[in-house]
């Protein structure tokens, strides 16, 4: 009974729009919009060019990309927290308990992701067209240019896959960010907060958004795949 | 004058030689591919028939030797499987051969009888449709040379019937081709010219139908009982 009225009060209040819960919404959108923006930006040219050129280092990164990846999220949160703390290395930048920091925290987090990934598809794709490549001696321009065009639907399956797992991050963020209200307080956060403190109907009305964001993502991901397979043969 | 125009050398190889993880895989290779031929390069699987292709053409750096030959961009090389991007036939033909008029575009598709299938996704091509795509993709800017990997490995009769069509026509075109088959009778079909490899060393090259008459190296005779 309490779980059905839970769910029309958190109906309701997504129907009206509840500003504070647009609040929360809008501040996750846009917290895991920049932090991916930034780690695909980053992290696909760092793949493309591991996969392509062997230089020093380039084991020590890949490595160090690799081991991100399994990397438990509070531990990444509290590694960024000491950074950024009053009293850590960087903490003249001021941004511990800010926006900023939970943007750095979920890049550091989909980073690796975004490098290991593209790595693998440009490398996989490289060595299937180095043959030819070679044959028609294509510039390493041209080269590039034409990795990315083949490679464009897995590319955009990666930046869903980040996107997914930016926005339904909670431990870093809520160590960075400190969950403070009309401030830091993101969706995943919130719910945690909300359910500790019984009010189940926010948390369930944030938990649909969330949901429904995921759905979003994944659906995406096939729409473009399909829409992909389709356009190519009439191109 | 027939005589004189086959006998210059369109590419010469002196002394290649090609190890990689302390396998000799190319082992003093000397060779002379006369303008106009077609040589069949026959080969266990493993001899170093691809590797062998893939130096001649640029592709692997040799550790050492001279090969003296036309330039790269008139060279072309057809794979044993054929390497398509991942568009529409027509798109990868385009990125293949720049700077073809749609005129003459439509004419490569028809002779290849894929006039049908250009807006087809590469991937979606049957085995011979993409060999025939990766064909007329390397016969379009007319190479003088030409290096065919067993370009109708697992093709059925029918592919196999219309890419030897195709390499009789560049042939006939003045191209000179140099490939690989395990197929006794297609290599009896094509070829002028027949160099043997085991073990990466050239251990006969000659006229075809001597070689296939009776080959001089015990070796090669082995390998032509089996093929």
């Amino acid at each position: 009974m309490e779980f059905l009225d839970a769910l029309k009060i958190a109906l309701t209040m997504l129907l009206s729009l509840d500003p504070e819960i647009l609040g929360v919404v809008s501040l996750s959108l846009m917290v895991s919009f920049t932090a991916v923006g930034s780690a695909l930006l980053i992290g696909l040219p760092i793949g493309a060019l591991l996969s392509s050129y062997r230089f020093p280092g380039r084991w020590a990164i890949i490595t160090l990309s690799n081991t991100f990846l399994g990397m438990p999220p509070v531990v990444v949160g509290l590694f960024i927290y000491v950074l950024i703390s009053r009293t850590g290395p960087f903490g003249w930048l001021g941004i511990l308990y800010t926006s900023y920091a939970m943007m750095l925290a979920q890049f550091v987090l989909v980073l690796p992701i975004s490098i290991a990934l593209s790595r693998q598809i440009f490398e996989s794709l490289n060595a299937e067209y180095t043959p030819l490549f070679g044959s028609l001696r294509t510039s390493k321009f041209n080269r590039i240019i034409v990795l990315i065009t083949e490679a464009r639907v897995a590319l955009i399956t990666i930046a869903l896959a980040c996107f997914g797992r930016a926005i339904s991050e909670v431990g870093a963020v809520m160590i960075v960010g400190g969950n403070i209200r009309h401030s830091t307080r993101v969706m995943t956060t919130a719910i945690g907060l909300e359910t500790s403190r019984g009010e189940l109907a926010t948390a369930m009305a944030l938990g649909i958004v969330l949901l429904g964001i995921a759905l979003s993502v994944n659906i995406a991901s096939q729409f473009v795949r399909s829409n992909f397979e389709k356009s190519t043969i009439n191109d | 004058m027939t005589d004189k125009k086959q006998s210059l050398t369109i590419l010469e190889a002196r002394n290649l030689v090609l190890s990689r993880n302390a396998k000799r895989l190319l082992d003093r290779v000397d060779l002379d591919i006369r303008t106009g031929s077609i040589t069949m390069l026959l080969g266990h699987n493993g001899a170093g028939k691809t590797v062998l292709l893939r130096t001649l053409h640029g592709l692997l750096a040799a550790d050492s030797g001279s090969i003296i030959g036309p330039s790269p961009a008139r060279q072309k090389m057809v794979f044993q499987k054929p390497i398509l991007l991942r568009r529409s036939a027509r798109k990868h033909f385009q990125f293949v051969c720049p700077g073809l008029d749609e005129t003459t575009t439509n004419n490569w598709f028809e002779i290849a009888g894929l006039s049908a299938q250009m807006q087809v996704h590469t991937h979606r091509l049957s085995g011979g449709e993409q060999q025939k795509l990766a064909f007329i993709g390397a016969l379009a800017s007319n190479p003088s040379l030409l290096f065919l990997d067993e370009p109708t490995a697992h093709l059925d009769f029918e592919s196999t019937t219309a890419i030897e069509k195709m390499i009789n026509r560049a042939h006939a075109n003045g191209t000179t081709i140099i490939m690989t088959s395990h197929n006794r009778a297609q290599a009896e079909r094509l070829a002028q010219h027949v160099l043997y490899i085991h073990a990466g060393k050239i251990l006969e090259s000659r006229p075809a139908k001597q070689f296939f008459k009776k080959p001089s190296h015990e070796l090669a005779n082995n390998f032509l009982n089996h093929l």
